[in-house]
């Protein structure tokens, strides 16, 4: 079997103790929420961990809330909770979509939100639906707590800007304007889901008289951490939702990527998939704002 | 260090002390040798480990020990508690729906956790369900035919 390497085990049943725990074990002590990243990472010894604070006899971090103008997701809640969610399939079909291709079933039985986004992998599915749906991190640490947008969580591979007794607490999601659309598409080895992404790609669109008043562009495995594809927004803001402007966007997009080559596919792949997953993700969210009413 | 666990296994009530750094497939297959719960993997890519906690289908190698107090673990071996098997592993012998076996533990748990919670699924539904499990023989055809026999369709 692969053991694991000996480590102290916390069990914390208040934020504040858990904080002062990873406070005190330093860098290399870390947050056990689903346990599907950390677990690996310690099996194959790719994280030094000391010590694992394990939150999940912390009251209050598990569930999906409706905050009349967003949608609160506690830290704990398990994926497959997020993928069935009906708030979050009305609201955010984007995150509906990515939790539902998310690893496998008994995967994402255990892997959390919360989890998923403190990993910060570049192939992260949650990340860049989370970031075109504009949401928010709710973080407590040793100075309380504070709110930033999960796009500015990620700052390397497997790096957030958050400090080691930082605990990801909630994410919080605004609720969309009128005319709003989103999707999240991903192509792995193993067919539907599964699978580590190649790449995957996420849009949010907002549509008003045929016209795009709004876009963001999130993509997966395509750089270091999810990455916007800023320039590709951009050239569609005022133009018709038409399969050009899409085609053009999503060439743009893909000369944003800046993707690695390794085990799962070569740099030059990555790049057409940069380009197909986002008109992919494009004319998805296309129809979803119009399945949801826009016009 | 030792953590104490109470959970209830297979119906029933188990008391134990492990040490914490242990997966919960580890504590089954070595402090309580219920050995049917097969490690492939160890990094929750085959599914040859999953287990039922709380009813649900995990994968066993990605849970530490202290995840498991208090929670209710079935493995294969509590399929069948009097040596009667259940619909789905009578299914499974009927078909054929193995060729080693590594992963037919999973399989059946995973396929007996999804009728218990729909009796009618489809076929995809039923691909779904078992999406995390490599079977390395490619028995799949035969799984899925046995899990639609246990439904009562095609019988």
């Amino acid at each position: 079997m692969k053991r694991l390497k000996q480590f102290a085990y916390h069990e914390p049943t208040t934020l504040a103790d858990a904080i002062g725990a990873l406070a005190a074990g330093g860098p290399t002590a870390r947050v056990l929420a689903g346990g599907t990243d950390l677990i690996v990472d310690m099996k194959i010894d790719r994280l030094p961990t000391t010590a694992v604070v394990n939150i999940k006899r912390i009251p209050g971090l598990v569930g999906i809330e409706d905050l009349g103008d967003a949608t609160r997701i506690g830290a704990l809640t398990k994926v497959t909770d997020v993928e069935e969610s009906t708030l979050v399939k009305e609201r955010h079909p984007a995150l509906a979509a990515a939790a539902s291709i998310l690893a496998s079933p008994p995967v994402r039985a255990l892997a959390t939100i919360g989890g998923n986004v403190g990993r910060a992998s570049p192939a992260s599915d949650l990340g860049p639906a989370l970031i075109v749906s504009d949401a928010r991190a709710r973080i407590r640490g040793v100075e309380g707590q504070r709110d930033i947008l999960v796009e500015d969580l990620y700052i390397g591979p497997g790096q957030t800007s958050l400090a080691c007794s930082d605990i990801i607490t909630d994410l919080v999601v605004p609720n969309p304007s009128p005319g709003f659309g989103s999707a999240h598409v991903k192509l792995g080895k193993r067919g539907s889901g599964t699978d580590i992404a190649m790449a995957g790609a996420s849009a949010s669109i907002i549509i008003r008289n045929g016209v795009i008043e709004d876009c963001k562009v999130a993509l997966a495995s395509l750089g270091p951490t999810p990455l916007r594809a800023t320039i590709a927004e951009e050239s569609l803001r005022g133009r018709e939702a038409a399969e050009e402007a899409l085609a053009e966007a999503a060439v743009a997009a893909a000369e944003q990527a800046t993707p690695i080559g390794d085990i799962r596919a070569s740099a030059s792949y990555r790049m057409t998939l940069a380009r197909v997953l986002t008109l992919r993700a494009l004319r998805a969210a296309v129809e979803s704002a119009e399945e949801r009413g826009a016009s | 260090m030792t953590i104490h666990l109470e959970s209830t296994i297979n119906g029933r009530s188990v008391g134990i002390n492990v040490d914490p750094t242990l997966t919960l497939l580890e504590v089954l297959r070595e402090n309580l040798f219920l050995i049917g719960t097969k490690e492939g993997c160890g990094v929750g890519e085959c599914g040859t480990c999953v287990v039922l906690l709380d009813g649900t289908p995990v994968t066993s190698c990605l849970v530490l020990a202290g995840d498991a107090d208090g929670r209710d673990v079935e493995t294969v071996e509590g399929l069948a508690p009097d040596g009667e098997l259940n619909e789905v592993q009578q299914a499974f012998v009927k078909s054929g729906a193995f060729q080693c076996g590594f992963c037919t533990p999973a399989m059946v748990l995973s396929a007996t956790a999804l009728l218990r919670r729909n009796s009618s699924p489809n076929e995809e539904e039923m691909k779904q369900a078992l999406g995390g499990i490599l079977c390395r023989c490619g028995a799949y055809p035969k799984i899925l035919e046995a899990i639609i026999a246990a439904t009562g369709e095609g019988a």
